[in-house]
């Protein structure tokens, strides 16, 4: 039995919001597997990781596993099923920018082919690991899609799993706490016995009481010389944020500009981790939970699907035909975004569907109520803030804080004017990022632009010298040749 | 009498002493911690766009400020766009001006490419290059560092051979911008305020 507590979280969020959950209709039932698809999809260049590269050409055979793309990253992301790549063309992607991109299409063709790795026994170190999670595509599966090995630095004290799942809707994760709790935990203790960290904080919302009786029943079977802290949060959007939960669990602010690898804390989605526990076994990431939900859907349910697989099909498997639908968000209510083609594949980072008709109220003025600066978990203005951006003014947004704003969107929820504010800054943030990129590269050019100024002038000088060094040289040859004319006269 | 005037005269004399040290410790002061070049100069400088374009007028982002601070308008960087003037107008607290520019110069992002197959290899096209961005050398050819390339053209006109396009920088594959959310209310309150006002 592994060494563990259980108990509640002293701290309290700053800010944040008490959503309606609307977990319950997606975990009624067992989570099931679905019938592959025809075909599957997978962007070349949003697949998570960072643009990649095609690794099979049209018309090869791949088998479950095959790796068929390679990000800048080194991330490589693998076939989900057997098949036959069909077509590389530019196909609708599941992705906030609604765009068509570079894709790979592969047909199954239900075989049970699998090009696998093989095992990584024990004794292993933080490098073979890391190897072992970009070979098999490892990201963070939670949303974001950071690739998980640029967070494992040696130091690193403190391992938590982000089992806060605190989007309204979603319960991808809380599903695979349920079902798949043993490979969480072992690789939570894989990851942080190589990485030779000793505690393993499991932070998870009340609402979840099955997972975590699922936790505590793994736990008292597990032998593991970590210690296992599961910390209960209150039901609160948004304590799964990576900075609130570390804040909640630990009681360290995260300084704004860095990251939590930083103050040696490492924050896994539990999916990342079960991941792992597979990949150790040599096992790619082929499949994920994904939770089919929202009042649009006749049967809401989680699945367990192959990445790639289209929009349509999943809908299809909740007895729903995809025509009837104008849009599906993909993620949570809160951060999500809309995908209206729905041929789109999901991917890694693809944890919901969610399908609801909301009426958006037309935005009226902002009355300066306060209630969003009230809302915001990272203390900001948003009122400040959006009167800023919608008057042009990034410099002042940025000054604001808006580079740490975190895009939960809690300012929306509670805005009574119905101001799409998380709408606004995240296009401030994108604008930001450029913004600091064209700074990055002016600084450059200053720098290579004087430097040449500098070598022109030196070049200029020395010539000048070797000039009058020449000058002199030829007056003295003069000197001498007319003194010797006159000696021999 | 005289003990008063010894007393005053001591004080004289101790506070121009104190006087004399402190300018003494002021003139070092200025020398050690003084700052190099024109300060507005560089705040000027850090504004501009660093193409080295000059089409301003000037050999440079550097000289232009440097010509800024002596007086020169702020409108003449196309590179720049109307943003630059308004930022420049802020930091020297004059009235904005509207750019000096045609509009087809007007903040476009764009690069140089050379047509490698058609470079004979002049070198004429470094010699112009304002920031080291293009390599090769004599009678090889030549190409651009893309990255390092600030789009400024000042290489296309030497080419005697037309070999050097400008091309729309090109973006990472992954690149992308949210929508603008939509306006709508500020238009309304625009009209309410005109209806009230």
């Amino acid at each position: 039995m592994a060494d563990y507590q259980i108990h509640r979280c002293e701290r309290q969020l700053e800010g944040g919001i008490y959503p309606e959950t609307h977990k319950a209709p997606s975990t009624t039932d067992s989570c099931v597997f679905v019938d592959d698809p025809k075909r599957l999809v997978f962007p070349i260049h949003f697949s998570g990781g960072g643009p990649g590269e095609a690794l099979v050409a049209v018309g090869a055979t791949v088998f479950q596993g095959t790796p068929i793309i390679k990000c800048q990253s080194g991330i490589t992301h693998v076939a989900s099923r057997s098949g036959k790549v069909i077509e590389i063309t530019d196909h609708a992607i599941t992705h906030p920018s609604a765009t068509k991109s570079a894709s790979i299409i592969i047909e199954p063709n239900g075989l049970k082919d699998q090009d696998y790795l093989d095992p990584l026994v024990w004794p292993f170190d933080a490098d073979t690991l890391r190897n072992r999670a970009i070979e098999v595509g490892i990201l963070g599966l939670g949303g974001a899609g950071f690739p998980s090995f640029k967070k494992w630095s040696d130091g690193t004290q403190t391992l938590i799993i982000n089992g806060a799942e605190c989007e309204p809707y979603l319960a991808a994760d809380d599903t695979l706490m349920r079902i798949d709790t043993h490979s969480m935990i072992r690789g939570a203790c894989m990851l942080s016995q190589s990485l030779d960290i000793k505690t393993i904080i499991i932070g998870i919302e009340d609402n979840k009481p099955e997972a975590l009786e699922a936790i505590e029943s793994a736990l008292k079977e597990f032998r593991s010389d970590c210690f296992f802290d599961v910390v209960l949060l209150d039901t609160k959007y948004p304590s799964g944020s990576e900075r609130h939960l570390i804040w909640l669990t630990l009681g360290i602010e995260v300084p704004t500009g860095s990251r939590a690898v930083e103050s040696g804390i490492i924050v896994h989605n539990p999916g990342t981790l079960a991941a792992l526990s597979r990949a150790i076994d040599g096992k790619p990431i082929t499949d994920r939970i994904v939770t089919l939900t929202g009042e649009a859907l006749s049967t809401p349910q989680n699945v367990i699907v192959p990445i790639g697989t289209p929009i349509s099909h999943l809908i299809e498997a909740a007895d729903t035909t995809p025509e009837s639908l104008a849009s599906i968000t993909v993620g949570g209510p809160m951060m999500g975004y809309p995908v209206t083609d729905f041929t789109a594949g999901i991917t890694k980072t693809t944890n919901c569907l969610l399908a609801r008709e909301v009426e958006m109220p037309p935005e009226s003025p902002c009355i300066r109520c306060g209630a969003c600066a009230t809302a915001c978990p990272v203390r900001l203005q948003p009122q400040q803030m959006i009167f800023a951006l919608k008057g042009g003014s990034l410099d002042r947004a940025i000054l604001e804080g808006l580079t740490d704003c975190i895009e939960c969107a809690a300012c929306n929820a509670v805005c009574p004017s119905h101001i799409p504010l998380a709408e606004w800054f995240r296009l401030g943030r994108f604008e930001a990022r450029d913004k600091v990129n064209d700074q990055r590269l002016a600084a450059e050019a200053r720098e290579r632009f004087e430097a040449r100024n500098l070598r022109l002038e030196r070049i200029a000088l020395e010539k000048e010298a070797k000039r009058a060094a020449r000058q002199a040289k030829t007056a003295d040859a003069l000197e001498k040749a007319r003194k010797a004319r006159k000696e021999s006269a | 009498m005289t003990d008063e005037l010894w007393t005053i005269g001591a004080g004289v004399a101790g506070l121009s002493v104190i006087g004399f040290l402190g300018g003494v410790l002021l003139h070092y002061a200025s020398k050690v911690f003084s700052v190099d070049g024109n300060p507005l100069v560089n705040s000027i400088d850090a504004l501009l766009p660093q193409t080295q374009c000059g089409q301003c007028g000037h050999p440079g982002c550097k000289p232009y400020a440097e010509a800024i601070a002596g007086g020169e308008p702020i409108n003449r960087c196309p590179p720049g766009g109307q943003n630059t003037v308004d930022r420049l107008a802020g930091l020297l607290g004059v009235d904005t001006l509207p750019l000096d520019a045609d509009d087809a110069m007007i903040e476009q992002d764009l690069v140089a490419i050379i047509i490698e197959k058609d470079c004979i290899g002049c070198t004429k096209c470094i010699q112009a290059c304002p920031v080291d961005a293009i390599v090769g050398a004599a009678k090889l050819m030549h190409t651009v560092i893309v990255d390092e390339c600030t789009g400024c053209d000042l290489c296309v006109e030497p080419c005697p051979v037309d070999c050097i396009d400008m091309i729309p920088r090109p973006k990472s594959p992954d690149y992308w911008m949210p929508a603008r959310p939509d306006v709508i209310s500020s238009d309304r309150f625009g009209q309410i305020g005109m209806q009230h006002g």
